[in-house]
């Protein structure tokens, strides 16, 4: 069986990188089986009612049709799947 | 529908104040943390493996319905719900939930597409809960419901297609109606996607009348899991019952009242299938 691997440069995208994926979102968005999930960084809260650290994880990436999509829409680059 | 299930006194009892407020401030996370060495990342490659996907469905489908003392609020333990119909929905947001009843933005649309809409309708102790969160609460619509306006707005996201599911939080304790998508919603990906019962079909399933229909196709547009579709050669709507979760949202599309709802119970092949 091939899975799919699916990655996200933080440097770019997430807590760290340049886009806040909150205001962003086109990838969650474009995905038809809705494989991404945006989530607070574990281990980097500071307010834990109010969480300002945010980031995307492939998380069904056996539902990955490899449609390219999420790649296409992302406006830094940040993502890649083989 | 027993009261007891919806009550203040019960949350109390249980003491899931505490409990709510971990469950709800770390929910995003909870496909992502790693519980027994398992995250759900690539949920789906670890069910395959032979062995240890038996073993990880069984202990994931023991924490959906845990009813256990040392059960993880981290992990959304005992958190599992059931497709109902809007009369239903409205029979418990009338009378049986217990006040305060809020509507909040829907957090698995936030974390699945990055959305926030306002259709997440949560009442008793878990209201409380939410509203110390910021992400949640709404900032064009009222936070604070009374039991009319409840209804109304759920009324309004069942037409425009949204499936009303009614939810244990944790199990027994019922305090949310949701307006689901599927594959959204948390609950139904799970149910859909990886054949785990975070989410039952509801009580009916639905019928199509044959001398009724005049086969406009709208209901098909409605139908969340598959279950209706069009037959060419005889011009009319039929419905796959054994996919139908009964919600009754096909319904609201048809001009001809072809659609009824009928007892799970009374159809020999949808009877026990929940």
């Amino acid at each position: 069986m091939v899975r799919n691997t699916i990655t996200i440069d933080y440097t770019k995208c997430g807590e760290d990188g340049k886009v806040d994926p909150r205001k962003c979102g086109r990838c969650l968005r474009v995905c038809d089986p809705a494989i991404l999930l945006m989530h607070e960084t574990i281990g980097r809260e500071q307010d834990p009612h109010n969480p300002s650290y945010w980031r995307i994880t492939p998380v069904w990436t056996d539902l990955c049709t490899r449609c390219m999509k999420c790649v296409e829409s992302c406006p830094e680059g940040a993502i890649s799947v083989s | 529908m027993n009261a007891r299930n919806y009550s203040d006194q019960l949350a109390k009892e249980m003491n899931l104040e505490e409990y709510l407020t971990e469950q709800w401030r770390l929910f995003e996370q909870v496909y992502i943390r790693k519980i027994m060495g398992f995250s759900s990342i690539g949920l789906g490659y670890k069910l395959k493996m032979p062995i240890i996907g038996r073993l990880l469905r069984r202990s994931a489908e023991g924490m959906i319905h845990s009813e256990s003392k040392n059960r993880k609020a981290f992990r959304a333990d005992g958190h599992f719900g059931q497709v109902i119909p809007l009369e239903d929905a409205k029979v418990i947001l009338g009378g049986l939930a217990a006040e305060p009843i809020i509507e909040n933005y829907c957090m698995c649309r936030w974390m699945q597409r990055g959305m926030k809409e306002a259709c997440c309708i949560n009442f008793g102790v878990l209201s409380g809960v939410i509203e110390k969160l910021p992400r949640f609460i709404p900032e064009n619509t009222k936070l604070r419901l009374d039991r009319e306006e409840a209804m109304e707005r759920l009324e309004e996201h069942n037409r425009k297609g949204y499936v009303a599911t009614v939810w244990f939080q944790p199990v027994p304790y019922i305090n949310a109606i949701c307006s689901c998508e599927n594959p959204e919603c948390g609950g139904l990906r799970l149910r859909q996607s990886y054949g785990l019962h975070t989410v039952y079909k509801a009580e009916y399933v639905v019928e199509v009348d044959p001398d009724r229909c005049q086969g406009c196709r709208s209901c098909i547009s409605l139908c969340q899991f598959g279950a209706l579709r069009f037959i060419p050669s005889l011009g009319r709507a039929l419905v796959d019952q054994s996919k139908c979760f009964g919600c009754g949202l096909c319904r609201h599309a048809c001009k001809h009242d072809a659609l009824a709802m009928v007892p799970r119970e009374q159809v020999a092949t949808s009877k026990g299938h929940y």
